[in-house]
C-alpha cells in the first residue's frame, strides 16, 4: 500500500512538476520581456524626441515658444516659420545643389566602390593583400591631413566653386568615405559561393560578364545599403562644401542652414537670437532632414532586411 | 581560403590564350584583378596617396598662397609652432584625445545593448529597428549642432532656456560631491550623452548583422548542454562577436576624429583659410594628428589580436 501511494505521489509530482517550471519561467519570462520593452522603448524615445522637438517647434509662433504653458501642441499652426525657413535658406537652388553633388557623387561610388570591392573579394593577383591594407588605411587618415593639399589640386584644376571636386572623386572609388563602401562590397562578395562564378566561366562568360551579369545583381543588398549611405552622407557633408564651395550661389543646404543661422543671430544679437529664432531654425533644420526622411521611409524595409543579408562584417 | 586551392592547380595549367600575347592563366586572372580595381588605383594615388605625401612635404615648408603657392623651406618650425607657440593646439589635441576615451566605449556597450534587444523576437521589432536606425539617416551634423546648442565650439551657454531636449540637466550638486575635475568630466559626458547616442547607429547595425550572422546551432548546442542565457551571451555570443567589436571600435575611434563637433577639425581649417592663410602649418597639424591617430589604432589592434577570436577559416 504504501509504495502504492508513494508511486502515485511520484506520478502526480511528474505530472505536475513540468507545470511548475514552465510557470516559474513564464514569469520570469515576462519580466525580462517587460524589462526589454522598457528599454527599448527608452531608447526609442531618446531617438525620436529631438524629431518631435523639432517638428513641433518648428509649428510654434515665438509667442508659444517662449510661454511655458506651451508644451508641445502650438496653439496656432504657424506654417509661416516654413515659408521664411525656405525662403531664408534660397531651399530651392540649395536643394538643386545638394541633389546634384548627392546623386552624381553617389553614382559614382556605388558603380566603382562595387568594382573595387569585387576585385579585392575575387581577384587572384599578386599585392591583394597589401592593396586592401591601402584601402584600410585612406579609411583611417583623416580628411583633415589631406585637405590642404587637396585644396592646392583643385584650385589648380580650377575646380573650386564647381561640383567636381565632390563627383571625380567618387568616380574612382574615393571621395566621402568611399573606403568604407569599398570595404562593405569586399566582405559582401566575398561571402558568395565560388562556384557561381566558376559556372559562369564554363558557359563563356568573361570577367567583365561574370561581374555585371551574376555578381551585380546578388549585391542587391549591398547596393541598397551602400546607395543610402553614400547619398545620405552626401546630402549632409558640411566640411568639403565649406572648403570648395565659395559663391552663396553654389551652396548645399546644410552651408545654408549655418549661414541662416549666424545671420539671425547676428541680427538678434548673440544669444538673443537662439531664443527668439528658435521655431525658424528648427524649420529650416526640419527641411534638411525631410528628403533624407522621406527616403528612409519608402526603402526602410529593403534597408533593414538588406543590412541583415549583406553581412556587412563578414 | 578558397583562394589558394582554386589558384594552384588552375595556374599550372597549360592553357595558352589562342591569339595575342602568350600570358598564362594565372597571368590572365591578376590582369582581370587588376583591371575591377584599376579605377581604384587611379584615384587613390591621386586624391589620397599624392595629396598625403605633399602635405608631409608642405608641413616643412611655409607657403605663400598670393605668390601661386610657392613654397619656402623652414624645416622643423611649423612643428616647434604647433607644440612650443601655439596655445590652442595641444590642448584641443588632449581635449579630443578625452572625448575619444570616453565617448568610444559608451557607443559600444551602448550598441551593443541596443543591437541586442532589438535582435530578440519582440513584437514590433522591426519598427525599433527602424527607429534606432534613424541616425543613420538623418545625423547631420549641421542638424544637431541646432538641437543641441551646448556643443557649439562657442560655448553658447543657454542656462535658462533649457528645454526637454537639451540633453541631461545634471544639478549642481554633483559640482559639490566630487573633486572638480571629474565633476567636470561627468557633465561633460552627460552633456554629450544623447549626442553619443546619436552617432552610434552605424555601429548599432554593425553588430546586429553580427549577431545575427552567429548560427543556432551554436546556441542550441549550449541549450542541450545546460548552459543559462546569461553563460551563453558571456561564452558564446561575446566571444563570436569579438571581431565586430574590433570593427566597431576602429569605427568609431576614426569616427570620433573625422567628427563635425571635432574642434580640431575647425583649428586646422582655421590655421588654414583664415588671417595668414598658413597652408604649411596647416600640414604639419594635420601630420601631428594624424599619428596621434594612427598610434592609437596601432595600440587598440595590437591589444585586440589578444581576444579577439576568429571563428571558422578566416585568413
Amino acid at each position: 500500500m504504501a509504495t502504492d501511494i508513494q508511486v502515485q505521489a511520484q506520478q502526480i509530482r511528474r505530472r505536475v512538476a513540468p507545470w511548475v517550471l514552465v510557470y516559474r519561467r513564464k514569469s520570469e519570462h515576462l519580466f525580462f520581456k517587460l524589462l526589454m520593452y522598457l528599454m527599448l522603448i527608452n531608447i526609442a524615445f531618446a531617438f525620436l524626441l529631438p524629431i518631435f522637438y523639432m517638428t513641433s517647434t518648428s509649428l510654434m509662433t515665438i509667442q508659444d515658444y517662449v510661454d511655458p504653458a506651451v508644451y508641445w501642441i502650438p496653439t496656432v499652426f504657424n506654417w509661416e516659420n516654413f515659408t521664411l525657413a525656405y525662403g531664408g535658406m534660397n531651399y530651392t537652388q540649395a536643394f538643386k545643389n545638394s541633389i546634384i553633388i548627392a546623386l552624381a557623387a553617389t553614382l559614382g561610388q556605388v558603380i566603382t566602390c562595387a568594382m573595387a570591392g569585387y576585385g579585392f573579394a575575387r581577384g587572384e593577383f599578386p599585392g591583394r593583400e597589401l592593396l586592401f591594407g591601402l584601402v584600410l588605411f585612406s579609411f583611417i587618415v583623416p580628411p583633415q591631413t589631406i585637405i590642404v593639399p587637396l585644396f592646392i589640386l583643385y584650385k589648380n584644376l580650377n575646380w573650386i566653386d564647381t561640383f567636381w571636386p565632390f563627383i571625380i572623386p567618387a568616380f574612382f572609388a574615393q571621395g566621402l568615405r568611399g573606403s568604407i563602401l569599398t570595404i562593405i562590397y569586399r566582405q559582401f562578395f566575398r561571402g558568395l559561393p565560388w562556384e557561381l562564378e566558376d559556372a559562369a566561366r564554363i558557359d563563356g562568360a568573361g570577367p567583365v560578364r561574370t561581374f555585371t551579369h551574376i555578381m551585380l545583381p546578388l549585391a542587391k543588398p549591398a547596393i541598397v545599403v551602400t546607395f543610402l549611405f553614400s547619398l545620405v552622407w552626401h546630402w549632409n557633408d558640411f566640411y568639403e562644401p565649406m572648403m570648395y564651395l565659395m559663391k552663396p550661389e553654389r551652396f548645399t543646404v546644410p552651408l545654408r542652414l549655418q549661414i541662416l543661422y549666424t545671420s539671425l543671430n547676428e541680427m538678434t544679437g548673440g544669444q538673443a537670437g537662439e531664443l527668439y529664432n528658435e521655431p525658424l531654425i528648427m524649420a529650416a533644420c526640419f527641411l534638411i532632414v525631410l528628403p533624407p526622411l522621406i527616403l528612409y521611409l519608402f526603402t526602410q524595409r529593403h534597408f533593414v532586411e538588406s543590412v541583415e543579408r549583406t553581412g556587412l562584417v563578414g | 581560403m578558397a583562394v589558394g586551392v582554386q589558384s594552384a592547380p588552375k595556374g599550372a595549367a597549360k592553357k595558352k590564350r589562342r591569339r595575342g600575347l602568350r600570358i598564362s592563366l594565372r597571368q590572365r586572372r591578376a590582369l582581370h584583378g587588376y583591371l575591377f580595381i584599376s579605377l581604384w588605383v587611379i584615384g587613390f594615388l591621386t586624391f589620397q596617396a599624392w595629396p598625403f605625401i605633399q602635405s608631409f612635404w608642405l608641413s616643412f615648408n611655409s607657403v605663400d598662397m598670393m605668390a601661386g603657392f610657392s613654397l619656402n623651406w623652414v624645416g622643423l618650425d611649423n612643428y616647434r609652432e604647433a607644440f612650443f607657440i601655439d596655445e590652442r593646439f595641444v590642448p584641443t589635441l588632449l581635449q579630443v584625445m578625452r572625448d575619444m576615451a570616453i565617448d568610444v566605449p559608451v557607443i559600444i556597450v551602448f550598441a551593443l545593448c541596443t543591437a541586442y534587444l532589438v535582435n530578440q523576437p519582440l513584437r514590433g521589432r522591426t519598427f525599433f529597428r527602424a527607429v534606432f536606425f534613424l541616425p543613420v539617416v538623418i545625423a547631420s551634423g549641421e542638424v544637431l549642432q541646432q538641437l543641441y546648442p551646448q556643443l557649439q565650439e562657442t560655448g553658447n551657454t543657454l542656462g535658462s532656456t533649457a528645454t526637454v531636449t537639451r540633453g541631461l540637466d545634471i544639478p549642481a550638486i554633483v559640482y559639490m560631491y566630487l573633486p572638480p575635475n571629474i565633476a567636470e568630466l561627468l557633465l561633460n559626458t552627460l552633456n554629450r550623452l544623447t549626442l553619443i547616442l546619436w552617432r552610434s547607429g552605424i555601429q548599432i547595425l554593425l553588430f546586429l548583422a553580427g549577431l545575427q550572422g552567429i548560427s543556432s546551432s551554436l546556441y542550441e548546442a549550449a541549450k542541450v548542454d545546460g548552459a543559462s542565457d546569461w553563460e551563453v551571451f558571456w561564452k558564446i555570443t561575446l566571444p563570436m562577436l569579438s571581431p565586430i567589436f574590433l570593427v566597431n571600435i576602429i569605427y568609431s575611434i576614426v569616427d570620433s576624429f573625422t567628427d563635425r563637433f571635432n574642434p580640431m577639425l575647425n583649428l586646422i581649417r582655421s590655421a588654414a583659410f583664415t588671417g595668414q592663410f598658413k597652408l604649411g602649418y596647416a600640414a604639419a597639424l594635420g601630420w601631428v594628428y594624424f599619428l596621434v591617430v594612427f598610434l592609437i589604432l596601432l595600440v587598440v589592434i595590437a591589444v585586440s589580436s589578444r581576444w579577439v577570436f576568429y571563428a571558422g577559416e578566416r585568413d
